[in-house]
């Protein structure tokens, strides 16, 4: 089965659960999620089956790249979406309340096949950005992408924060879509070439880097904005602050892996030139020290938990940075980096994901996700309290666990090439780090909630976990600490 | 006819930056989606500009850029359609338009 059926089944599955929803008379509209799961989990194991192009000569897989680093990015993009999904599901009642106005006489579920059909088509945008070679299908892909968040982001459409963060995501997005596009006009005009390939080849040979690397200042900008770094990060905590729990997720994870597949494909070029990729890496390293800075020191002052883990994500896209600046030490391949990112973020889609999880659960339970709402959890509920603690343990880098490694190949790449500034800028950070994660583990084990009647918060609505999201949060949980012990079994799936 | 690529390219870069100046000084959101439909307006020009420039010996402009700017007009009526749609949400609860009053997100 040739690679780019994935995408098709994936957009046809959106459109399957959107008709079954109009047509099928379905009394619990859970059913739906249901659905759009089994058939990911199929589409991931269909993943596995895919045949090599015939024809790897013909002008299709120009647009279309089906190596290794691909595959890896779609299984990323499929699994995220699959939790995404269970977490919608337990999001029912929150969407009732905020999501759009229901009729009278309609079902009360109303509104939640959109919620479900989205993250589909947005699943196959993401499966199409990571094997975006061209400059056209980058564009298509990306876009696709964005405009399905502007609607799941402003989804709660009475919720005051949510709508506001739809406002901000829309017009941000939007500068950034102008700057990407300007930028690529730009990349094609130094060049002469729209496929990665041939804008390679001339960047190789060029003798006036000038408009190339007004090119790449745009792109970088904007690519900035799409994977969360510096200068175009600062929609971060406030969009993910007012989105839709389960489309945050979407957005750190999802969205964070994507765009840095689509950053290192538009990078290489630039970092095998010769004239270019010293002034690359030094934008990129200068990229990684402001991104780690910002996202490790605001993330110290928050006390949303929401926001906090915006700001951890600023931050994770800073050790990415810097892995993808220590390419050129490796003759410019750019292999053991893409290996490095690719690592780094398998694992903080993991980590990420059940951090979500617990907290789509807890805030939904407790009406709110600032950190007063996780004081006193190990009490109320010792099971997410252990899963958030371990997610927390993970994101911090304690060794053995997933996260711990992801750091250490990006610091040992920044090793290897003599980043020696923005390494230590790193170390600082992921101490930082340290702070704020375990300042969260604190409160969950050492403080005691008091709701707004001042008694203790219960435990009676913490225990209602869908069957689909408890056994993701165990997979999940096993993940950590298994490649965490393994790391070797998800970088042998790179090679 | 042939006067060369520079002014093309310099209308374009005037357009993008009159856009961008719009959407960072402007505080209409409509407005500033306007800004935004220009932005992408330059890009187009100068897509179109590069690709009039690479012309072929035969003096047919380079269709690739033409196919990447036709994507970008779809693309962007995509865009505004969503865009409009959100800001009538938020006119509905708000009563403005302002880029002000969207304000209650903060550090």
């Amino acid at each position: 089965m040739p690679a780019y059926y994935l995408e098709i089944i994936v957009v046809l599955l959106g459109l399957a659960v959107l008709t079954f929803d109009a047509v099928g008379r379905v009394e619990d509209k859970r059913s739906l999620a249901g659905l759009g799961v089994l058939g990911l989990i199929v589409v991931f194991f269909l993943l596995f089956k895919t045949s090599k192009p015939a024809d790897p000569g013909s002008v299709f897989w120009k647009f279309y790249a089906t190596d290794a680093l691909a595959f890896f990015f779609k299984g990323i993009a499929i699994l995220t979406t699959i939790v995404v999904l269970l977490m919608a599901n337990d999001f029912i009642p929150v969407l009732q309340r905020f999501g759009p106005p229901v009729e009278a006489k309609a079902h009360p579920q109303s509104g939640f096949a959109e919620f479900v059909a989205l993250p589909l088509f947005l699943c196959a945008g993401l499966m199409w950005m990571a094997s975006a070679n061209h400059l056209v299908s980058i564009f298509v892909s990306l876009e696709l992408v964005t405009v399905t968040f502007y609607v799941l982001v402003a989804y709660l459409r009475r919720h005051e924060l949510s709508l506001e963060a739809g406002v901000k995501y829309l017009i941000l997005g939007a500068l950034s879509t102008g700057l990407l596009v300007y930028g690529l006009a730009w990349l094609y005009g130094a060049t002469g070439a729209l496929d990665l390939s041939g804008i390679e080849g001339a960047l190789a040979t060029t003798e006036n880097p000038l408009p190339a690397l007004f090119a790449l200042a745009f792109i970088l900008a904007a690519m900035a904005f799409k994977v969360g770094a510096l200068p175009t990060a600062f929609w971060i905590p406030d969009v993910y602050q007012g989105a839709p729990t389960p489309v945050t997720a979407l957005l750190a994870v999802g969205s964070k892996s994507a765009g840095f597949i689509v950053l290192m494909r538009l990078m290489t070029p630039f970092l095998k030139s010769e004239l270019l990729s010293g002034k690359v890496v030094a934008v990129l390293a200068i990229m990684a020290v402001a991104t780690l800075l910002y996202g490790n020191f605001a993330a110290l002052l928050q006390s949303n938990v929401k926001r906090l883990l915006g700001y951890s994500s600023i931050s994770h896209a800073g050790f990415l940075v810097l892995a993808l600046a220590s390419a050129p030490s490796h003759g410019g391949a750019l292999e053991t980096p893409a290996t490095t990112v690719a690592f780094y973020l398998a694992s903080y889609a993991i980590t990420a994901l059940l951090a979500f999880l617990v907290l789509s659960i807890v805030s939904a339970a407790r009406h709110g996700d600032d950190l007063n709402s996780f004081r006193g959890l190990a009490k109320a509920s010792p099971f997410l309290a252990l899963l958030m603690l371990l997610s927390m343990a993970s994101m911090a880098g304690v060794p053995l666990t997933i996260g711990f490694w992801g750091k250490f190949f990006v610091f040992q790449q920044a090793v290897f090439s003599r980043l020696w500034l923005p390494l230590g800028v790193a170390v600082i950070g992921a101490a930082a780090g340290f702070y704020y994660y375990f300042r969260l583990i604190f409160s969950m084990y050492l403080e005691t909630a008091t709701g707004a009647d001042g008694n203790p918060l219960g435990k009676d609505t913490l225990t209602k976990i869908g069957a689909g999201s408890r056994i993701a949060m165990i997979l999940l949980a096993l993940a950590i600490i298994g490649f965490g012990f393994f790391p070797g079994s998800i970088l042998a799936l790179l090679r | 006819m042939n006067q060369g690529i520079e002014p093309y390219l310099l209308v374009s870069g005037i357009l993008f930056a009159i856009g961008f100046a719009g959407v960072v000084l402007r505080r209409n959101i409509i407005v500033i989606f306007m800004c935004l439909e220009m932005m992408l307006s330059a890009a187009n020009l100068t897509l179109v500009a590069f690709s009039r420039h690479y012309a072929t010996p035969l003096s047919t402009p380079d269709y690739q850029a033409h196919v990447l700017l036709f994507f970008i007009i779809t693309v962007a009526a995509a865009e505004v359609a969503v865009g409009l749609a959100i800001i009538v949400a938020l006119f509905r609860t708000r009563r403005s338009i302002d880029s002000d009053s969207v304000s209650a997100l903060k550090f």
